[in-house]
């Protein structure tokens, strides 16, 4: 008996230590790019843990070198939180509207509505590309931050997953609102979005996620190199910038961490957030 | 409320629905004030163009590669999270931190480990005499592409198969137990089989992935070596924002997405047959 339990408890903690080890190798290319960042010239690529660590790969990034004229990353970084606080906070805004008008209100052409919601899910976006692109060409939109940020201002997976999520919310507590005198928009930000505090942190978190990442769309509606996004310019430098390793991992940090940080932020009950996410 | 959300769908997605299927039988060059109508041409061309038929097959090979492999890899991350006794959320959260990676930071990562002096090469060339030119091979460059895709969405899938995993009510492990079916046998047996839901939500999430592949083989191989990883959004990117043809581009696009509905539909119906042969549900 007493074998018993020491035998399950090795292999627990054998457990762990495979759970453990799986996780370093996940988050590796993490680690390896923050400590390339930080390592002398001479070690990157060449050693995995640099044997001393140096600034000089992000004062370069950000004063440049002899012949290199230094890029605006810093202004990147911010153009990068401006449109994608923006164009997520404008997704947010519209699921919760549309997905409250579609769960709680009773409306003529909801049915409608919601099949053409169904319709644009199912529907592969890459065939409007060239269209949206000429639609912000036309309309003046083009080289501004509204090129990257409007056409960017509905998602439909927020839509979709806000309607499920509203339609469990019981209808007396609406309706025992409304015998107060409340309006719809009270419902919504008194009653209806503080119950939706866990799955409004993940539905943030990926569209956030999904916004900071995106190269195609604002690769191509952007020109002026003072709008571009944090991503998109690692992208045009990955050429130009690839003798000096360095400076390019150094901006990779300062592309991952801000995300790293703000995910880890919000993480607290993402397990169980997911949960409803995923069904 | 709703009606602004139908206002902005009629100028983000129907007008523009609508100009796409028009602009696919114009030969519109981006820039020309004039342009005709050419009727089919630009489909034949497609037809017989040798980087569309690249795009086309290029997409089912990122497929056979990425598909097992995040489905094998995501499967093992879910059921290390399931058999631990605590810190579930921690390692959940630890193994989906990949997701947030951007695809060109994660190509800087993957050009510096591979590059010729990398300590990876290096040793590689030291103790087995190997000198591989990895983003060189139309073999293995795909390869890695669809290995970083894999690290990338692996800690996402995982959560679908944990879900999945949690949902096994304990009777049906008593009753397998009863029967004799325990360790291996119960893995393959039991628990496999009751997955089959995650499986086929992970199938088709990942197949449908694969027709979307831009940021990675952008940045990293820009289609090459010899095609080997043009997908259909570099083949449409260059087609329309390159060489600016942006009739023809269109035109692709709309192939690209009847290929991409097509695929998944079969995908979907052969997985719900073999699923209800087996009486799986």
């Amino acid at each position: 008996m007493q074998d018993m339990v020491g035998s399950k408890k090795i292999k627990t903690m054998l457990l762990y230590v495979l759970a453990f080890v799986v996780l370093i190798i996940m988050v590796f290319p993490y680690i390896y790019m923050v400590l390339s960042s930080l390592a002398p010239w001479e070690q990157v690529d060449r050693k995995i843990i640099p044997t001393k660590l140096t600034l000089r790969s992000y004062e370069w990034l950000f004063a440049g070198g002899e012949d290199v004229v230094p890029r605006p990353w810093l202004r990147a970084f911010f153009n990068s939180i401006l449109v994608t606080l923006s164009s997520t906070a404008l997704m947010l805004v519209t699921a919760v509207l549309v997905g409250y008008s579609l769960a709680k209100l009773k409306f003529k052409g909801s049915r409608f509505i919601n099949n053409v919601i169904l319709f644009q899910m199912f529907y592969p976006a890459i065939i409007l590309l060239i269209p949206l692109f000429l639609i912000v060409r036309y309309s003046g939109m083009y080289d501004t931050y509204w090129a990257m940020i409007l056409p960017k201002a509905v998602n439909l997976w927020a839509i979709f997953m806000y309607t499920n999520f509203f339609r469990s919310i019981p209808d007396e507590l609406i309706e025992a609102a409304k015998m107060d005198g409340a309006g719809q928009l009270t419902i919504i930000t008194r009653i209806v979005l503080p119950m939706s505090k866990s799955i409004t942190t993940i539905i943030f978190l990926f569209l956030f996620m999904e916004r900071w990442v995106e190269l195609l769309w604002d690769m191509l509606v952007v020109r002026n190199e003072k709008m571009l996004t944090l991503n998109v310019l690692l992208a045009q430098m990955f050429g130009p910038y690839g003798a000096y390793p360095g400076p390019m991992y150094a901006a990779s940090v300062l592309l991952t961490l801000p995300i790293l940080i703000l995910f880890i932020i919000f993480s607290k009950n993402f397990k169980e957030g997911m949960q409803f996410v995923l069904k | 409320m709703a009606s602004p959300y139908l206002i902005y769908s009629l100028i983000f997605f129907l007008f523009p629905l609508l100009w796409a299927v028009y602009l696919a039988f114009t030969n519109w060059n981006l820039i020309a004030p004039d342009y005709e109508m050419v009727g089919l041409r630009n489909f034949i061309e497609a037809f017989f163009s040798e980087s569309v038929r690249a795009a086309f097959l290029v997409t089912y090979k990122f497929m056979l590669m990425f598909v097992p492999i995040v489905i094998a890899g995501s499967l093992f991350l879910a059921l290390i999270i399931h058999s631990l006794p605590r810190l579930k959320g921690l390692f959940s959260v630890g193994y989906f931190l990949p997701y947030l990676a951007s695809g060109v930071a994660s190509a800087i990562v993957v050009k510096g480990v591979l590059s010729y002096n990398s300590p990876f090469n290096a040793f590689l060339r030291r103790y087995l005499g190997l000198d591989i030119d990895w983003l060189g091979s139309p073999i293995l460059a795909p390869l890695i592409i669809a290995l970083m895709m894999a690290w990338k969405f692996m800690g996402y899938y995982a959560l679908l198969f944990l879900s999945g995993l949690e949902s096994i009510p304990k009777e049906v492990y008593e009753a397998a137990e009863m029967d004799g079916a325990v360790g291996w046998k119960r893995f393959w047996y039991v628990t496999l089989p009751m997955l089959y839901p995650s499986f086929y939500t992970v199938t088709i999430l990942a197949v449908g992935l694969m027709f979307g592949i831009f940021t990675e083989p952008y940045v990293l191989t820009g289609g090459g070596p010899d095609y080997s990883t043009h997908t259909w959004q570099l083949e449409i990117y260059n087609q329309a924002f390159q060489k600016l043809n942006a009739g023809y581009g269109t035109t692709v696009a709309i192939i690209n997405s009847v290929v991409t509905f097509v695929s998944i539909l079969v995908f979907r119906k052969v997985l719900e047959k073999w699923g209800a042969r087996h009486g799986w549900e």
